[in-house]
Order: structure tokens, then C-alpha cells, then sequence
């Protein structure tokens, strides 16, 4: 059978990972299956055979122990089909009616969006400094300053509803 | 024990948490502590490799396990005596919960 690829560009926020992981179980439902992925958001799929395929994300920032991280999750069934910007994909095939699962317990899964929300945070102060920072004021560069503050007041309020997206689940999770 | 006090921190154990400190009273690598936990638990228990690695990490940083090897990317973990004793008050308090429901029953 011929290989065709099919590359699809897609943007989830953060806090949308359970979308993005029913996304790409639905593409796979349509014969559409991922292969690869590029920053940001560009997701590389392979046409095949529909299958019932269970993705799961997961984020992570540190890295000292990654080999050992992936080879635990190859081991217990999940193929690892790359990363985005910290965020890990993982693949497994249904079994039956049993939806597999990365992590088993709530208290875990809060651990996941607070490694997120810490990852978050330590940004922030960098948007907020660009929107405050006052501008030469007069002069050539003044409008290319307001230009660059506009841009960033857009991240800060884009960061700000992450955050607090966020910080629900994790409350959500531990009141489980 | 050095202090009691820290012991609060853990206890109750979630179920995940008890039994994967079950399972490394013998030196254990992940894959091997999640078939253990399957067949201990009569099938009522999985614990995910998200989960896993989580704890394996939390356990270890809080001394209750401890990395006894590695193989083919595989660490393998047993139980510290600081691990021992907090599941061994862990099924203490079980034990009471059992005794009072097998009570309940005898009604």
C-alpha cells in the first residue's frame, strides 16, 4: 500500500489536552495516524487502516532522567510518538472496553498540571516587565515600542487565562 | 525512628502509594512493580506509568525508597527501613478498618 502523509497544523491551549488527545484518537478513527510532530503545532499523520487508538499527553521538564521515563512507559504498552514544547505523546491500542490510562489516580494527575502551572509562572514575570516597562517616549522608536507592548499584552492575558484554566483542574482534582 | 512527627506527611496511603510500597519489599524495576501490583491486587489495582514515575520519584526524594540498580534503562527500587515502617503502620491502621468492618458483619 502506498504511504501518504498527511501533515495538519492545530493549535490546543494548555489547559486543552484532554481535546487534543480526543483529536488525535479521532483522526485515528479515520485511517489518520500521527507519526511525528513539529513546534508549534504541527502534527504529521500517516493514512492507514482506521483503529481504535487511546493518546495520551503528558508534560514534563525535567530531563535527567528521560531515558528511563520513556523506556517505563514503552514498557507498560505506550509508544512514544514525540514531544511538543515539554509536552510528551504517547500511543497505546484499546483493549476491549478498558480505556488505558497514563496516569491511574487523581492525585497524580494534579501533580501533571501543577508541573505545568510551575513551568507557566516562571514566564510570567518576563510578559509582565515588556507590558510595564516604560518606552523611549518620543522618537522613531516609540511606535515599534507600542507595537512590542500590544503584542505582549496579548501573551499576558493569553498566559493569564492559562493560568487560571489551570489552576481549576488542579483544584478539581484534589477536591476528587 | 528519628521522628515520628514526618510520618503524618504519608499517612493515610493512597491505595496506588500502599501498594507500590508492597511490591518493592523486594527490589523491583517500574515495569515489574505494576505487574506485581496487578497480581497482588487480584486485577482491582493499575497503576499507570505517569503515575509510576511520579511516584517513584516523590517515594525516593522523601527516603522511603531507594535505587538499587540499573539495567537497560531500568532502575530498579526497594524499600527504605524509614518505607518499611510507614507501611507497616499503614497496615496497622488497615487492620483496625478490617476488625471493625468483619465486626460490622458478625451483626
Amino acid at each position: 500500500m502506498e504511504q501518504k502523509n498527511i501533515r495538519k497544523y492545530k493549535l490546543f491551549g494548555a489547559w486543552n489536552d484532554d481535546k487534543e488527545e480526543a483529536w488525535l484518537s479521532g483522526m485515528a478513527r479515520q485511517g489518520l495516524h500521527l507519526h511525528s510532530l513539529g513546534f508549534p503545532g504541527i502534527y504529521n499523520f500517516t493514512a492507514g487502516e482506521p483503529r481504535e487508538d487511546v493518546y495520551r499527553l503528558d508534560f514534563i521538564t525535567d530531563r535527567k532522567d528521560y531515558q528511563n521515563y520513556l523506556q517505563l512507559f514503552k514498557d507498560a504498552g505506550w509508544e512514544h510518538m514525540g514531544e511538543m514544547g515539554g509536552w510528551q505523546y504517547f500511543r497505546t491500542r484499546k483493549q476491549g472496553n478498558q480505556v488505558p490510562e497514563i496516569y491511574t489516580d487523581n492525585a497524580s494527575k494534579a501533580q501533571k498540571y501543577t508541573r505545568l502551572l510551575t513551568f507557566l509562572l516562571v514566564f510570567l514575570p518576563i510578559y509582565v516587565m515588556m507590558v510595564t516597562r516604560q518606552g523611549p517616549g518620543e522618537g522613531n522608536l516609540s511606535e515599534f515600542y507600542a507595537a512590542i507592548k500590544f503584542i505582549f499584552s496579548l501573551f499576558l492575558i493569553f498566559y493569564a487565562y492559562a493560568i487560571i484554566r489551570i489552576s481549576r483542574r488542579i483544584i478539581q482534582l484534589k477536591k476528587k | 525512628m528519628e521522628n515520628d512527627l514526618g510520618w503524618f506527611k504519608y499517612l493515610p496511603l493512597t491505595e496506588a502509594t500502599g501498594y507500590i510500597l508492597l511490591a518493592l519489599t523486594q527490589p523491583l524495576h517500574g515495569y515489574g512493580v505494576m505487574q506485581k501490583i496487578e497480581q497482588l491486587s487480584e486485577g482491582t489495582v493499575t497503576v499507570g506509568p505517569g503515575t509510576l514515575y511520579g511516584a517513584f520519584s516523590t517515594l525516593e526524594k522523601d527516603g522511603l525508597i531507594v535505587k538499587v540498580g540499573e539495567e537497560e534503562r531500568r532502575k530498579s527500587y526497594t524499600l527504605t527501613i524509614k518505607g518499611r515502617s510507614i507501611l507497616q503502620e499503614h497496615f496497622r491502621r488497615m487492620a483496625i478498618l478490617l476488625g471493625n468492618a468483619q465486626l460490622l458483619q458478625g451483626d
